[in-house]
């Protein structure tokens, strides 16, 4: 009993002692002349669709939910997002060369419509980031004709 | 108690300790990438454009026969010649070109590599990076001969092309389901 009571403890030392290391917030404030909607055309409507379903992880500016600021959940917020925005950032779309941005817009395209984006464990979470299929109809279109438009400034 | 003090500081210093280690990699790391663009590659074992175009071969080679693993092993070394390529030879066109290419080609070859399991997804990945091993080697004198083939089937009819070292079609996005499928387009030389 008293050695139970002496991990407890400890763990609780140790949870309140983890919460004294917040990462840094992934938040810039403001939509920078190399975002996606100031780089190429983005109708409104699929504006909207990608800052909620999308941006969290792919963009600059996260909107960050309570729990980001429990460790260690945080954290694992923080590894997520920073390989999300390797990937593909959207707040830097307009420093891609126009080859990757052809090749990024393809892969949102075929991303959403298998399935496979947005991710199921942050669409359970999120629910308003949930894309009908109209919303998906929408994204798929926008991408191919944003990429056959690069392609022919190209 | 004083036990357990010392483990929750310990506890909270290797924490600490660990994430500055992260940030300090994560620096070095960009930092690296800057210094690499800046600078030639040291001309003693790079990668020339003839490396990379064998590695691309061997994913090519690896999807014809539906294998994916082999596939991602192509990938790892295509991602590897890439980081290694020497550019002092290049004139500063070449030079452009080439990172053009390559901004674009680096991550194909690295989700190919991590992708082992997926092969609609290696697929994928493959049809773009091979419309820039096809630009790189029409920009950069052949080494070989190369001939660019095209599948009308893959992709729900949409059709895509690939490069190839053999005049007979060996299809790398149907395999085995498919493998004569397609035709020849042009004999890069």
């Amino acid at each position: 009993m008293r050695l139970n009571k002496k991990i407890s403890l400890l763990l609780l030392f140790a949870f309140i002692a983890i919460q004294l290391i917040q990462p840094a917030r992934n938040i810039d404030g403001q939509v920078k002349a190399k975002d996606i909607s100031k780089t190429i055309g983005v109708p409104e409507r699929v504006n909207a669709l990608l800052r909620t379903a999308c941006y969290d992880c792919h963009s600059n500016n996260t909107n960050y939910p309570w729990y980001a600021y429990v460790q260690p959940i945080g954290w694992m917020l923080n590894n997520h997002i920073r390989n999300g925005k390797q990937q593909l950032n959207f707040s830097e779309f307009g420093s891609y060369s126009l080859r990757r941005q052809q090749s990024k817009l393809k892969s949102i395209a075929s991303q959403v419509s298998d399935g496979s984006m947005p991710l199921s464990s942050y669409t359970w979470l999120h629910k308003n980031a949930r894309l009908s299929k109209e919303d998906k109809a929408l994204v798929i279109e926008w991408a191919a004709q944003a990429k056959d438009s690069i392609a022919t400034r190209n | 108690m004083k036990k357990i003090f010392i483990g929750v500081a310990f506890i909270a210093i290797t924490l600490t300790a660990c994430n500055n280690n992260n940030n300090t990699t994560e620096e070095k790391k960009n930092s690296d990438t800057t210094h690499m663009a800046a600078m030639p590659a040291p001309a003693t074992a790079g990668s020339s454009v003839k490396d990379i175009v064998e590695h691309y071969l061997h994913i090519k080679n690896a999807l014809t026969k539906d294998d994916g693993k082999d596939a991602a092993n192509g990938g790892k070394a295509l991602s590897d010649a890439f980081a290694k390529f020497d550019q002092a030879s290049l004139t500063a066109e070449q030079k452009k070109t080439y990172a053009d290419i390559v901004s674009d080609a680096k991550e194909h070859a690295e989700h190919i590599s991590m992708n082992a399991d997926k092969i609609a997804h290696q697929r994928e990945h493959f049809e773009t990076l091979s419309k820039d091993i096809y630009d790189l080697v029409k920009a950069f004198p052949a080494q070989q001969a190369l001939y660019k083939d095209y599948c009308p089937m893959y992709n729900n009819g949409k059709g895509a092309t690939w490069v190839s070292e053999t005049k007979d079609i060996k299809n790398p996005y149907l395999g085995k389901k498919m493998p004569t499928c397609g035709q020849v387009k042009e004999e890069i030389k």
